[in-house]
């Protein structure tokens, strides 16, 4: 899909937040979407001041809302405090559904059909439910339907063992139907395809924590997250300030004592070069300059262009390189003019799949049909403060993040343009150029 | 009707026979409605009642097939009884008839051949449920606002028309006991649930359905209790068990103090096994005794003056105040913590603030921990919980407070740390926005005095335990306008509480009078009176604790705080004896600290309270109280102190008046409601003997060389007035 530049309203991040990440079935283990993401939403409201009720639509990304939790927007909006009046609707584009909220935000803000729009990325992944197979729905539903006791006891003598194995609603959410591959086993083709060792994508994962750690004891982070008491908390507990998969001292030797998890024994994906199962929300206020001045906000960026882009969902990993050619082509800009990057680190061999086409121009030749390669990427200022290898990649709200944590990295950068990319299951790819707001 | 009872009449009673409307919507059905045009909540008044037998005569002329009694809406019955006619009853024997009077009407309804169905909503309290109590079915409309029951031992009498009969009749004796001595409303559900009622349905659908009940069209069973509760009731041996038990139950709570619970008990139990004409006579006789008492009376005093309290929330135009919706709090101590956690349950967007982040995590599970015991107490459904617990927000800092109505301040109490939040404040919040301080002992003026918008500035001030205490102080600054005033009386009515409006001197009213008593009963201490036997005093006399147990819950830090900031106040009349600050010194605080005048810790927990011994050591060598150190003259020692200083704060205009400064009293200190508050038992005392009690104390012989501090027992001018003119407080204009 290309996005055709026309005269129209521009859009920008006016403010944002995000809540710590955490491991799932860790701290945040009795968060439920709807409430994590209100925390994050009612935090970005009352701290921008906003009336409440000018806000246009409330959009949420989310990849597995919780099933007592319908259009999960909704609850989360009005548990949030927002007004009834404003509407609410829940995105989903699988890991990129945070994104998706905004960029559904911008397409409505062009189209004139408003100017204010709340955006949360969410996700609570240690709420993923097991549910039961065909064979015990079956029954239940035989049961359901029998009147004699006989019938009764008819269908529950269908009952085998083997139907109490559970679908693990988070494998399976992993999977892609299409190719039949999980996520890791793409990212094992693309190291294959790129010949990346295991030796650099144990490297990249253990920078991607260091530089988390960094951020993190540097007050970086303290930039974008509001600390949250979760549910659940006992007695004596504090609020969670950090995001906890960030390992401090994590060494090559700690990563080279791990065996491949997708593929046994020659892979080189391991978990511990892989993104964590993580929760996490972010919310973002998207608006015009206009409407930013008029509520007395300084907007973080302006968002400059966006595109998403489709590819062979066995090579979903490099969906960023696709997606970013498309957004560069709209600003009319080039890689040489991007001083801060954000790739989402779904797997390590992933992101350096990214930046070896990036950089190859016969790469860019055979799949973009361009002359050239985009260009190189200058690893200091790609992920600067680590990614979801080490923060993890809670699937809703990480596209969000990229968008906030980009922001603000490009201020502090003192740059022009920054780009927030992920790469998308299901073979996509999604990626936003910010440039510093003018305002 | 009775002639005498033409003086009960209320002042505007309508023509008669306007009361009341039959209506008959179909051949078979007549519908009683009441409908008296001077109350817009029918009261069962002697006008309506007048009519009301009027219209069953006319009933049982007609002789329909059915009979509805319904009110104007589906959710306006009635309020039960005048209480204004029941103050002005002294006559026992008058008493005495219009006991019966209710009585013969209700009996009168249940005799009608017509089948008879009450449809009743909203409040039903009183003589409203014991007109449907006499009807065949009761159908309750399924409505927030609706609430049924026997309140009537909450002002010091009986359920006298019938109640302390048919309920018993109805639902057996265990359950009719609870509802009448606890006294509370039932809502809907559990209203059917006890067996009060016998349906509940839409208010839009009440008297459709109670018509179709009442001709027949409608199946509806009386509320059946079971075998069991017929063992219960008809088998004398279960019913001497729950009678010694419940009566014991009742002693030990009331202390005696309340006759009203003992005199309903037996009525209740016997009822299943007597015939209704004489347990009603039973009744008649037994409500006739209690309403000419004094402690009805009390009681029935504050309840309208907590009922007149309600009006603060109007203006004194008569317009509503300002409405609040976002709350704001800075500082979350146990002030902060519980002011933002009540403001949260009652349904407000809240938001709390401190300089640090763990006492706001504190904060919000401990409102977790509540939101889910209240929960499972009023089995709430999981959305109210959750969105009771996303009301409270917390994080450090005041950005976040631009969109509240109003914060409350409750951080240290320093002129310079509270002056710098509201300056923070005033400059990021719009101009209406209110800000209100939950100071004790500092002054609004102060705090108001360098900020732009000073008329928004207000003093709202909560007691401890927040949650628990239903007083709020509501302190209004030279500067502080009537809009802002009202709205936060406003505010407090809407968190539950009974606000009472006072003037910015210091202490305000409540800590004002408690200084000069909590000091006194220190001074016994002092003077060798062992703790519990002070303690002990004042139970006797009604309070809810002792001033001893009282200085142990404060903590002995705030105590001697608010005892220095009155002594600076008024002078040598508030002067403390020092001895909490030597208890300070030593390291014993109260409660806080695990020990004060009691032992706190944790093996003292469910026993006896145990007398700390490292107080009395701190006394020195044993002292033995003099002689002439009374039951009755300690008691003195501490009331007296506290009410010559209520004197002079109603001379000052601290507060509107009498009966407000008695409300504050029982409301904020726990005085004891039955004895109407404290001026109301200073004038049941007779200002003579009150001017007389201080003078004895004044002359005594250790107050004589105590210094001056004795004068807190020196007659304040308004009582030797009074005294002069053997004139009542109460007869002080408000």
């Amino acid at each position: 899909m290309i996005h055709v530049p026309t005269q129209r309203a521009r859009c920008v991040l006016a403010a944002g937040l995000r809540l710590p990440q955490m491991k799932s079935g860790g701290v945040f283990k009795q968060e439920n979407a709807a409430h994590l993401g209100a925390v994050a939403a009612r935090e970005l409201l009352l701290r921008t001041g906003i009336p409440t009720d000018s806000i246009d639509e409330v959009i949420v990304g989310c990849v597995g809302p919780p099933q007592d939790q319908a259009n999960v927007a909704r609850v989360l909006s009005l548990r949030a405090g927002v007004p009834e009046s404003v509407p609410a609707r829940t995105i989903g584009r699988n890991c990129a559904s945070g994104m998706d909220a905004v960029t559904s935000a911008c397409t409505l803000i062009e189209a004139g059909r408003g100017d204010l729009f709340l955006c949360v990325g969410v996700e609570v992944m240690s709420q993923y439910p097991l549910t039961y197979g065909p064979g015990m729905t079956a029954m239940f539903e035989r049961l359901s339907r029998a009147r004699t006791v006989g019938a009764r006891v008819a269908a529950l003598a269908t009952f085998r063992p083997k139907f109490l194995a559970p679908r693990v609603a988070l494998m399976e959410g992993l999977t892609d139907p299409v190719s039949g591959m999980i996520m890791g086993r793409t990212a094992e083709l693309l190291a294959r395809d790129f010949g990346i060792t295991r030796e650099a994508a144990d490297r990249y994962a253990m920078t991607s924590h260091h530089r988390a750690a960094k951020a993190r004891d540097s007050g970086r982070f303290a930039r974008e997250i509001v600390p949250h008491l979760p549910l659940g908390a006992k007695e004596g507990d504090l609020a969670s300030v950090h995001d906890d998969g960030i390992r401090d001292d994590q060494s090559m030797e700690g990563l080279a004592k791990l065996k491949p998890y997708f593929e046994k024994p020659d892979g080189i994906v391991t978990v511990g070069n892989s993104c964590g199962i993580t929760d996490g929300a972010t919310a973002l206020l998207i608006t015009t300059p206009e409407r930013a001045h008029e509520l007395g906000l300084t907007p973080l960026a302006d968002i400059r262009a966006w595109a998403w882009a489709g590819l062979e969902p066995s090579r979903m990993g490099l969906g960023p390189v696709y997606a970013t050619a498309l957004a560069l082509d709209q600003a009319g800009v080039a890689m040489s003019d991007i001083s801060a990057i954000e790739i989402n680190e779904a797997f390590a061999a992933q992101v350096l799949a990214c930046q070896a086409a990036f950089a190859s121009d016969s790469w860019a030749r055979e799949h973009l049909s361009r002359a050239t390669r985009l260009g190189e990427i200058d690893p200091a200022m790609l992920n600067k403060n680590g990614g979801a290898i080490a923060l993890g990649h809670p699937v809703g709200a990480t596209g969000a993040r990229l968008i906030l944590t980009t922001a603000i990295e490009l201020a502090i950068v003192d740059g022009e343009l920054g780009l927030a990319s992920m790469c998308i299951g299901g073979g996509q790819g999604g990626s936003m150029l910010l440039e510093r707001s003018r305002a | 009707m009775n002639e005498k009872f033409q003086a009960l009449m209320p002042a505007d009673a309508p023509p008669r026979g306007t009361c009341i409307r039959l209506e008959r919507p179909e051949p078979g059905l007549m519908l009683l409605v009441l409908a008296p045009p001077h109350r817009k909540l029918a009261v069962l008044d002697l006008a309506l009642m007048a009519d009301f037998e009027t219209a069953l005569d006319e009933v049982a002329k007609e002789k329909p097939r059915a009979l509805v009694i319904t009110g104007r809406e589906p959710t306006s019955f009635a309020a039960g009884a005048d209480l204004e006619a029941l103050v002005k009853i002294e006559d026992q024997a008058l008493a005495l008839e219009l006991g019966r009077y209710g009585q013969s009407l209700f009996q009168k309804l249940a005799h009608l051949a017509a089948f008879k169905v009450a449809a009743v909503g909203g409040p039903v309290p009183g003589g409203a449920f014991e007109m449907a109590l006499a009807c065949d079915r009761i159908v309750l409309a399924d409505h927030p606002s609706s609430r049924i029951g026997l309140p009537e031992v909450q002002l010091g009498i009986l359920p006298g028309w019938g109640g302390s009969q048919r309920l018993p009749r109805r639902i057996g004796i265990p359950a009719a006991l609870d509802a009448i001595l606890t006294g509370r409303l039932f809502d809907p559900k559990r209203a059917l649930r006890a067996g009060m009622v016998d349906r509940l349905t839409w208010p839009e659908y009440l008297v459709r359905v109670a018509s179709d009940i009442a001709m027949g069209r409608m199946r509806c069973s009386r509320f059946d209790r079971g075998a069991s509760s017929w063992m219960v009731d008809k088998n004398p041996i279960a019913k001497a068990i729950i009678r010694r038990k419940v009566t014991a139950d009742v002693q030990s709570k009331t202390h005696g103090h309340y006759p009203a619970p003992l005199a309903v008990i037996p009525l209740v139990i016997a009822a299943p096994s007597t015939r209704i004409e004489e347990g009603l006579e039973h009744e008649a006789q037994a409500l006739a005794r209690l309403m000419i008492s004094p402690v009805c009376k009390n009681l029935v005093s504050i309840f309208r003056l907590s009922e007149e309290a309600k009006k603060l929330g109007k203006l004194p135009s008569g317009a509503d105040a300002r409405e609040l919706h976002s709350v704001g709090v800075v500082g979350a101590g146990v002030m902060g913590a519980g002011i933002a956690m009540l403001a949260a349950q009652k349904g407000f967007w809240t938001r709390l603030s401190d300089v640090e982040r763990a006492p706001l995590d504190r904060a919000l599970l401990l409102h977790r921990a509540n939101v889910a015991k209240d929960a499972k107490r009023r089995r709430l459904p999981i959305n109210e919980v959750n969105a009771a617990i996303d009301r409270l927000g917390a994080g450090v800092g005041l950005k976040e407070f631009s969109g509240c109505d109003v914060v409350v301040e409750a951080v240290a109490e320093r002129l310079d740390i509270k002056a710098k939040v509201f300056g923070e404040l005033a400059g990021m919040l719009p101009a209406d926005a209110i800000l209100a301080t939950n100071t004790s002992s500092l002054s609004v003026d102060a705090i108001a005095a360098s900020l732009p918008h000073p008329e928004r500035v207000v003093g709202m001030h909560f007691f401890n335990p927040v949650a628990q205490m239903p007083l709020v102080e509501v302190v209004r600054g030279a500067a502080t306008s009537d809009e802002v005033v009202h709205a936060i009386a406003k505010l407090a009515l809407k968190l539950g509480k009974t606000p009472v409006i006072t003037a910015d001197k210091a202490g305000f009213v409540v800590n004002r009078l408690l200084g000069p008593y909590l000091d006194e009963a220190a001074r016994l201490f002092e003077a060798g009176v062992e703790v519990e036997r002070i303690d002990r005093l004042a139970r006797e006399f009604g309070m809810p604790m002792g001033p001893m147990e009282l200085l142990d819950e404060v903590g002995f830090d705030i105590a001697a705080h608010a005892a220095e900031s009155l002594e600076k106040a008024y002078g040598a009349r508030m002067a403390s004896s020092g001895f909490l600050k030597r208890l300070l010194d030593a390291g014993i605080k109260g409660k806080k600290s695990g020990a004060g005048f009691y032992l706190h810790g944790k093996d003292s927990k469910g026993k006896q309270r145990v007398a700390n011994p490292a107080v009395a050591r701190l006394l020195g060598s044993a002292r033995v109280p003099p002689q002439d150190l009374t039951d009755a003259v300690m008691l003195d020692r501490m009331f007296m102190a506290m009410l010559n200083e209520a004197a002079l704060a109603l001379e000052e205009v601290v507060i509107a008046g009498p009966r407000e400064l008695d409300l504050a009293t029982v409301f904020g200190m726990g005085f004891p409601p039955f004895r109407g508050g404290l001026l109301r038992w200073a004038d049941q005392l007779g200002t003579r003997e009150v001017l007389a009690r201080l003078q004895k104390i004044s002359s005594a012989a250790d107050i004589q060389t105590r210094g001056p501090t004795a004068a807190r027992f020196t007659p304040a001018p308004l009582i030797r007035k009074l005294a002069e003119q053997n004139a009542r407080f109460h007869d002080v204009a408000s």
